[in-house]
């Protein structure tokens, strides 16, 4: 199932409901050190719910989960970007970047300047959330969920509250920093050119409850740009994806 | 304009004295007004003080344990419902007709805006703050400073504010129930005495308290909320 050789997460057999309502139904996938996955599927499916159960924020039903070689769950591994930036209103932009090395005991990090001049973030350290674009929010969220060197990145729709031109420049910029720093990353997404431009492997899931329809192995050649959006080998891959949807 | 409809409409000074009568009765008896106003800014102030710390700590208490805050606050609601200020006599029974009693009455019309403010603002956290924190696994007490507290902060001014005015009437019905100073006696002897301008005067210094704290905790809010507008102005 996994193309890297090292695995840093196993699932299996993952089951989830809410009371009565089946969310979730034998997902079992694994993801390899490095690589960026995207999860796909209609709206409501499930999507954020395995996500939020692979960063530890809800237990699943049934099933397991591995990291690494252990069962249990480790604090300061995942960082998590929503859809909404989620922002402490009261914290200025480097506060709310160092808010996880006050809240995790971990004393490997990233040098919190270096971050902000890769996410372009310089010279607005002292702002205040407000007074930041909706498209420089994000980035500081992005920041905040890389500084402390987490083994893998969560990403929950993380463009979906941006617009058209902000959301075009940001997916490109968060597959530079995941490049620069090698960062093992899941995402969440109903977007399937964006899921395909920038994984290696795509798993689409079904309707609730959600199973694994199939997983797709991207093979266009990396670093990607605006070129390969273009290309008919791009636009194939997102139609068969499209099909199965 | 008070100052000339009220000749003009043949207005009795007992009914709706004059400014300038008024201002006398200032005059006259600033030395003694002074003194009695000190006193119920005192017990206002004081009164303020123990219901916001008193009602903060339990509202923190109360947040922290769901069946804890299930068991008291249909009592809370019972009790705010209830006319704080029909208390007052029992108070006197209580704690006697001193200064004690005045600070219990003005505490307990703070009281319940302060309890409900702090547990609103604490407890109405946006789902995503909560998954972020829960994405560290942090401890409530982290949660609680990092997260629950600077949210609450609009929540529990807003309920200092209401409790400035509040503070005052709490303190002036404990010396009306009984006492042998603050402005409520006065207004009360004046009324007896029917020295109306005495009595404005006094009226009109309770409400000088009232504006007095309402300013001092906007000017903190100001400070301490940095980073949004008041949510009631």
């Amino acid at each position: 199932m996994d193309k890297n050789g090292i695995p840093i997460i196993t699932i299996e057999s993952l089951k989830k409901d809410f009371r009565s309502l089946s969310v979730l139904d034998n997902i079992s996938f694994a993801v390899g050190l490095g690589e960026f996955i995207s999860i796909v599927g209609p709206s409501g499916c499930g999507k954020s719910t395995l996500l939020k159960i692979i960063g530890g924020i809800l237990k699943p039903t049934s099933g397991s989960l591995k990291f690494k070689d252990t069962y249990s769950i480790l604090n300061g591994e995942f960082g998590f970007v929503f859809q909404n930036p989620v922002l402490l209103p009261w914290r200025t932009l480097v506060e709310n970047i160092n808010l996880p090395l006050e809240l995790l005991d971990k004393e490997n990090y990233y040098n919190i300047p270096e971050l902000i001049d890769i996410l372009g973030l310089k010279g607005f350290e002292g702002y205040l959330p407000r007074q930041l674009s909706g498209g420089m929010q994000q980035r500081v969220a992005l920041a905040r969920a890389l500084v402390f060197k987490p083994s893998v990145l969560l990403l929950d729709e993380p463009f979906g509250a941006l617009d058209e031109l902000t959301r075009d420049k940001m997916k490109y910029e968060v597959m530079e920093v995941c490049n620069k720093l090698s960062t093992t990353s899941i995402m969440v997404t109903h977007n399937i050119p964006e899921a395909v431009l920038m994984s290696d492997r795509v798993i689409l899931l079904s309707e609730r409850p959600a199973k694994i329809v199939k997983v797709f192995d991207i093979k266009l050649i990396k670093p990607r740009n605006h070129q390969i959006e273009i290309s008919s080998e791009f636009i194939t891959q997102v139609e068969e994806i499209r099909e199965c949807l | 304009m008070w100052q000339f409809l009220v000749p003009l409409l043949q207005i009795k000074e007992y009914i709706l004295p004059l400014p300038s009568s008024i201002a006398k009765a200032f005059y006259n008896d600033w030395g003694s007004l002074l003194k009695h106003t000190g006193i119920t800014a005192f017990e206002s102030f004081t009164g303020f003080l123990l219901a916001n710390v008193v009602g903060f700590l339990l509202a923190s208490i109360l947040t922290n344990s769901e069946s804890l805050k299930k068991a008291v606050m249909p009592y809370a609601i019972a009790l705010k419902t209830t006319p704080i200020v029909a208390f007052a006599p029992i108070l006197v029974i209580w704690f006697g007709s001193g200064i004690i009693t005045k600070i219990f009455a003005s505490a307990l019309v703070c009281f319940f805006p302060i309890l409900v403010n702090t547990i609103k603002g604490l407890t109405n956290i946006e789902q995503d703050y909560l998954n972020l924190f829960a994405s560290f696994h942090t401890s409530k007490w982290r949660t609680f400073w990092n997260l629950r507290f600077p949210t609450a902060m609009p929540y529990i001014f807003s309920a200092l504010k209401i409790s400035t005015s509040l503070s005052v009437v709490g303190a002036i019905v404990g010396e009306f129930v009984g006492a042998n100073q603050g402005l409520g006696y006065v207004i009360l002897v004046s009324s007896y005495h029917l020295e109306i301008p005495l009595m404005f005067a006094a009226i009109i210094l309770s409400a000088l308290i009232g504006i007095f704290f309402y300013n001092i905790i906007v000017l903190l809010e100001r400070e301490i909320i940095y980073w949004q507008e008041s949510i009631d102005d």
